[in-house]
C-alpha cells in the first residue's frame, strides 16, 4: 500500500518535471544572466529615489485605504457567515459568495478595475478591497465561530437583544482577533499592491515595471531596495501593535 | 413564582434529558436541585429562561409565560430571572463593571447600548451590585484577572443587576474550591433572605444542598425523584436520588 503510493507519487512528480519543462541544466546555463543582471543592478541609481519613494508612499496609501475599508466592509458579512449566529439559511448564501469571490487574487481584480475606472492607484484600492473583504470575512466568521458560547448564553439570559448580544456577547471576545487579522491583511496588502503597479493599478511596481522595460536596471535596483525597506518597515510595526493585541 | 407543567426536554440526537417534571416554587423559596451529574438538572434550569427549548409542557416564572411566548415576550421574561452559571460565563477581555452592566441590557436602548452607552441611573444599579458581592473596588478590572471565587460573584452581580424576581444558578460552585463553596452559597443564602429572591440552585453535592436549601428538590434520570424540606432528607431518599452505592 505504502509503496504503491509512492510509485504513484513519484510518476505524478516526474510527470510534473517533464510537464513543465523543468530543467537543471537550463536554470544552469541561466545563472551568468542572473549575475550579470544583479552586476548591472549596482550601483543603484539614486537618482531616481524620489519618484520611488513617491510611489512607495502611493504603495503603502492603497494597501491601508483598501484593508480601512474592507475591515469595516467584512463586518457584517463576517457575522453573515458564521455557522453559530446565522441562521442556515443566510449561512450557505454567505459561505458560496465569500468563497467565490476569495478564489480570485487581487492581481485579477485589479485587471478587472483597471479596465473598468482606468490607470492609476483607484482601481488598486478596489482591487485590495475585493479580495480583502472576503477574505476578512472569512477569518472573521472562523474567529466568531471559535468564541466560548458562555458569555453569549449568560447575556442572552439577560433578556438581551439579538444586536445586543452579538456586542455584548460576542464583539468582546472576537475584537482583538480582528484587529488582529486586519494587521496581518494589511502586511500581505502592501506585498500585493507592489505588483499592483504592474498592471497599471499605480504604485511603486508601476515604476520597477518601467525600469526593467527601459533595461535602466540602476533605477530599477533602487525601486526594488525601496520595496524591500517599506514591506520591512510595515511589517515591524504591524507585527508589533499585533503582539499587543494577543 | 415558578410554574413548570409537564416539561419535557429532548435534546438531539434524542437524548430525554427532562422527563416530565411538574413542579411549583413558591416566591421566597430557597429551592436546591439535587442529582447526580447528568440527572438533567442544568438543561431543567435552562429550559425555564429557554436557553434550551422545551419540547413539550409549560413554564410561566413571575406571571409571564415563558414557553409560547414571542422574542418581545419573552425578552421581557428574561429579564426578570438572573442566571448564575458554573463556568461564570464572564466576558473575559472585558471590564468587571462592563459584565455586570451586561445585566441591564434588557431595560436600556437599544441603540445607544450598543455604541457602549448606559443611562447614569443603571450604571448606579450596576455598581450597586457590584457592592453587594463586595467587588466594587474592582470594577475597573478585567474579568480574566480575577480569581475564580471573584469571577462566581461577578456572575452574581450580573444576575442581581437585571434586578430579577428569581435567580437560577447551575452548579454555581462546582468550578471552585471547597473554601469558595460556603462563600458563594452564603451570598445566595443573603440574596435569599435579604432581598427576599426565590433561588433555584442546582447542585450535586449532597451536604451543601442541606446546608442552604429551604427546599429539595431531587432528580433522577430527568424526572423529579424527590421533593420536600432539607429534614426529610434520609438515607432512603438519598438512595432514591442518587442511586445505591455500588
Amino acid at each position: 500500500m505504502r509503496r504503491a503510493a509512492l510509485f504513484v507519487g513519484l510518476c505524478v512528480l516526474a510527470w510534473l518535471v517533464w510537464d513543465t519543462g523543468a530543467d537543471p541544466v537550463r536554470l544552469a546555463r541561466g545563472v551568468p544572466w542572473i549575475l550579470d543582471f544583479l552586476r548591472r543592478m549596482v550601483p543603484p541609481d539614486l537618482a531616481v529615489l524620489p519618484a520611488t519613494l513617491l510611489g512607495a508612499l502611493k504603495t503603502v496609501e492603497i494597501a491601508l485605504l483598501g484593508t480601512a475599508v474592507a475591515a469595516v466592509l467584512a463586518l457584517p458579512l463576517g457575522f453573515v457567515s458564521a455557522r453559530n449566529v446565522a441562521p442556515p439559511p443566510v449561512f450557505y448564501p454567505a459561505r458560496v459568495v465569500l468563497n467565490l469571490f476569495r478564489s480570485v487574487d487581487t492581481l485579477v481584480y485589479a485587471l478587472i478595475f483597471v479596465a473598468a475606472v482606468g490607470l492609476g492607484p483607484f482601481p488598486g484600492v478596489l482591487a485590495v478591497i475585493a479580495y480583502t473583504t472576503t477574505s476578512l470575512a472569512k477569518l472573521y466568521s472562523e474567529a466568531i465561530e471559535g468564541i466560548d458560547p458562555g458569555p453569549v448564553d449568560a447575556v442572552t439570559a439577560t433578556g438581551a437583544t439579538r444586536l445586543q448580544v452579538l456586542r455584548y456577547g460576542v464583539l468582546p471576545q472576537v475584537l482583538p482577533l480582528f484587529l488582529s487579522y486586519v494587521l496581518y491583511r494589511l502586511e500581505t496588502n502592501i506585498r500585493a499592491a507592489t505588483v499592483l503597479g504592474f498592471v497599471g493599478a499605480g504604485g511603486i511596481g508601476f515604476y520597477l515595471q518601467t525600469y526593467l522595460r527601459m533595461i535602466d536596471y540602476p533605477a530599477a535596483s533602487t525601486a526594488l531596495l525601496v520595496t524591500v525597506v517599506m514591506v520591512m518597515v510595515v511589517d515591524a510595526v504591524s507585527s508589533q501593535l499585533r503582539a499587543r493585541l494577543v | 413564582m415558578i410554574e413548570v407543567a409537564g416539561l419535557r426536554v429532548v435534546l438531539p440526537p434524542a437524548v430525554v434529558a427532562v422527563d416530565g417534571v411538574d413542579l411549583v416554587v413558591r416566591p421566597g423559596e430557597f429551592v436546591v436541585i439535587l442529582g447526580r451529574s447528568g440527572a438533567g438538572k442544568t438543561t431543567f434550569l435552562r429550559a425555564l429562561n429557554r436557553l434550551v427549548e422545551p419540547t413539550a409542557g409549560f413554564v410561566r416564572v413571575a406571571g409571564r409565560a415563558v414557553t409560547g411566548a414571542d422574542p418581545v415576550a419573552l425578552r421581557a421574561a428574561r429579564r426578570q430571572i438572573g442566571m448564575v452559571f458554573q463556568q461564570f460565563n464572564l466576558v473575559r477581555r472585558a471590564s468587571v463593571l462592563d459584565n455586570v452592566l451586561a445585566g441591564r441590557l434588557g431595560y436600556v436602548p437599544t441603540l445607544p447600548s450598543l455604541l457602549g452607552r448606559f443611562p447614569a441611573r443603571d450604571r448606579d444599579l450596576a455598581l450597586e451590585a457590584l457592592t453587594q458581592v463586595g467587588l466594587a473596588h474592582l470594577a475597573g478590572r478585567r474579568a480574566d484577572t480575577l480569581s475564580g471565587g471573584e469571577q462566581q460573584r461577578v456572575g452574581i452581580a450580573r444576575a442581581l443587576a437585571q434586578a430579577p424576581a428569581v435567580i437560577l444558578a447551575d452548579e454555581p460552585t462546582a468550578s471552585l474550591d471547597p473554601a469558595l463553596t460556603a462563600d458563594i452559597m452564603g451570598i445566595l443564602k443573603s440574596i435569599n433572605t435579604e432581598r427576599g429572591l426565590t433561588l433555584v440552585v442546582s447542585q450535586h453535592q449532597l451536604e451543601t444542598a442541606l446546608a442552604y436549601a429551604s427546599r429539595i428538590v431531587g432528580f433522577r434520570g430527568g424526572r423529579v425523584a424527590f421533593d420536600g424540606p432539607p429534614a426529610a432528607v434520609t438515607p432512603p431518599v438519598v438512595d432514591a436520588i442518587y442511586g445505591p452505592v455500588r
